[in-house]
């Protein structure tokens, strides 16, 4: 895989506004971490026993009753701007 | 007098005999801080005042026969990335620059139970990305034995709080060995258990399938009694698990794998000197040391550094400027969340944010991260096979003693392989334990890291304890003064 990495399709994605300077050093920063991952996606790789838990065990759900947590206060306690006990942000579209 | 580098069960002992108090000895510990903050920058945060009348209500316990176990009274400092409720959590990034966290992560919870006191809230990378504590946007952690080198990181503010004596011990957190690496950098020890042993529940995640929180001590005893304080399944990290009987490895007489590949190529003279002068010592003791080859190490950066970013892409999407932290005005959300997180993140966040993103993105996902996911799969089978055959595997815990500030901030690889010897433990879900045992050639700790398989921490811990007894390691940083 020696595919060029658009930068500016990975930054719209990952939400992250990028100057033209930030652009053009994570393109060679980015490019030259992928150009060493050469090695591993060229591997001849069994399929294994692919898990996202480390040790491959099942995730431990808890039981669906309510608890005590967070107050609606607590909760929106950190918010940038609320209102009415809701969390406030622009609108989606201009 | 000073009591700052004892052990726990010591001090302990002085409280309940009445030669010392917890309020004398935080007392102590925020005099050391005092005189130490200025030069290595530790803690980001104190809180003596806050917590001072909690020391006063632990002298009362002592006083009166009603301690709440052997951590009642002892001062600990937590990592910047560990939720305290009532105070800052700003993962050294100025994203969370105004946050306090309205909850106590689970590890809080249960020190506290136990009387725990906290001097504040220790310095990192930011978002515990990092090797160096460089890239913290407060300011870089210096190392207490040498303040031109860095700590190591991500947890460098815990190790060098822990090493300098403004804390008898302290949190962190390991994802690709954050603990391990920057506890060898300032010469104490640090501990990462078994994945899911210890809750991950109010750790600002960077990379959930890897981070784990650790114990950074004097000593391998205060790890342990840490650990046992700490552990046990939550139902609120359904990660977490349930204590298993497993075979355990043999503490006399123990078969131990130097790994090849951690001896090759990118680790120092220095290193690779000490690991075989803690073999022999080892052979002295009656245990039997062998080689033993684990291929797929060499593909460890590669591995980490595609599922890491992958796994923090995912996580730090949470950072949008809606719900907490930082938030830069847009005409839109979109316009308001790319502004918020241009400005809120350093460049190492983003850049590792940027590779994640591209790891998993439509046409690539298969040839990176799904290519990386089969690797870490081999890799277990590489270390469950050796396992079969050895008790233990030892390896340097760093490449090299500590580096000078700036040394590797130009050339991101090199900084990466600083985490060679430790990132498989992680992706592999093993404890392990980085235990300082010798100094370089430049007058610096050097340690090694004792590996053993998932669920045998308390096995490792008794087997570390010993090596430790028989290394018998006293030097400190000469701001300290005396040995140990």
């Amino acid at each position: 895989m020696t595919d060029k990495i658009n930068i500016q399709n990975v930054a719209k994605l990952a939400a992250i506004k990028l100057t033209n300077e930030e652009e053009q050093k994570l393109e060679k920063d980015l490019s030259m971490i992928i150009d060493h991952f050469a090695a591993l996606s060229d591997m001849e790789l069994p399929d294994g026993n692919i898990s996202i838990h480390p040790l491959g065990l099942p995730l431990n759900l808890a039981e669906d009753t309510a608890f005590k947590f967070l107050s609606h206060e607590e909760a929106l306690s950190n918010a940038p701007e609320s209102k009415d006990g809701q969390f406030v942000v622009p609108p989606s579209l201009d | 007098m000073t009591n700052y580098k004892l052990s726990i069960s010591k001090i302990n002992e002085l409280f309940k005999n009445k030669d010392l108090k917890p309020s004398e000895l935080y007392d102590e510990v925020f005099e050391r801080a005092a005189s130490t903050e200025s030069i290595i920058h530790g803690h980001l945060t104190l809180f003596q005042d806050e917590n001072i009348k909690k020391a006063i209500d632990s002298d009362k316990r002592y006083a009166d026969g009603e301690e709440l176990g052997v951590l009642d009274g002892i001062p600990i400092a937590i990592k910047d990335n560990i939720n305290i409720s009532g105070h800052a959590t700003t993962c050294s990034s100025k994203m969370l620059s105004n946050y306090i966290s309205p909850y106590d992560a689970t590890v809080i919870s249960r020190l506290k139970k136990q009387g725990t006191l906290f001097t504040g809230k220790t310095n990192l990378d930011e978002f515990a990305m990092g090797s160096s504590t460089e890239n913290s946007a407060y300011g870089p952690t210096k190392n207490p034995w040498d303040p031109s080198r860095v700590p190591g990181g991500s947890s460098g503010g815990s190790a060098a709080v822990v090493s300098a004596g403004s804390a008898i011990a302290s949190l962190g957190s390991d994802t690709g060995g954050s603990i391990r690496q920057p506890a060898s950098f300032c010469g104490v020890v640090g501990f990462k258990p078994t994945y899911g042993t210890v809750s991950r529940y109010g750790l600002v995640a960077f990379a959930s399938s890897l981070d784990q929180i650790g114990p950074i001590t004097n000593n391998v005893e205060d790890a342990k009694l840490i650990f046992n304080s700490m552990k046990g399944q939550d139902p609120l990290d359904a990660t977490s698990i349930k204590e298993t009987n497993v075979p355990q490895p043999k503490t006399e007489n123990a078969k131990i794998g130097i790994i090849k590949e951690l001896m090759e190529d990118g680790i120092s003279e220095d290193a690779k000197l000490e690991v075989h002068k803690v073999a022999k010592l080892l052979e002295s003791q009656g245990h039997e040391i062998v080689e033993v080859s684990l291929p797929i190490t060499k593909m460890s950066i590669s591995i980490y550094y595609l599922i890491a970013p992958a796994e923090c892409s995912a996580n730090l999407s949470r950072f949008d400027g809606v719900r907490y932290g930082n938030r830069i005005s847009g005409s839109t959300s979109y316009e308001m969340m790319e502004a918020t997180r241009a400005a809120g993140f350093g460049s190492e966040v983003k850049k590792r944010i940027l590779l994640g993103t591209y790891a998993l993105s439509a046409g690539y996902y298969d040839a990176y991260y799904g290519q990386a996911l089969k690797a870490r799969a081999m890799m277990k089978k590489e270390f469950t096979s050796v396992y079969k055959d050895v008790d233990y595997l030892i390896s340097p815990t760093t490449p090299s003693d500590p580096f000078k500030f700036g040394e590797k901030s130009d050339n991101q690889l090199e900084m990466y392989m600083s985490d060679l010897c430790t990132i498989p433990a992680n992706l592999v879900g093993m404890p392990a334990i980085s235990i300082p045992t010798g100094l370089s050639s430049n007058g610096l700790p050097l340690s090694v890291q004792i590996m053993s398989p998932a669920n045998t921490d308390n096995t490792l811990l008794d087997f570390s304890q010993s090596l430790e007894e028989i290394v018998s390691f006293s030097e400190v940083p000469s701001m300290i003064g005396d040995k140990k």
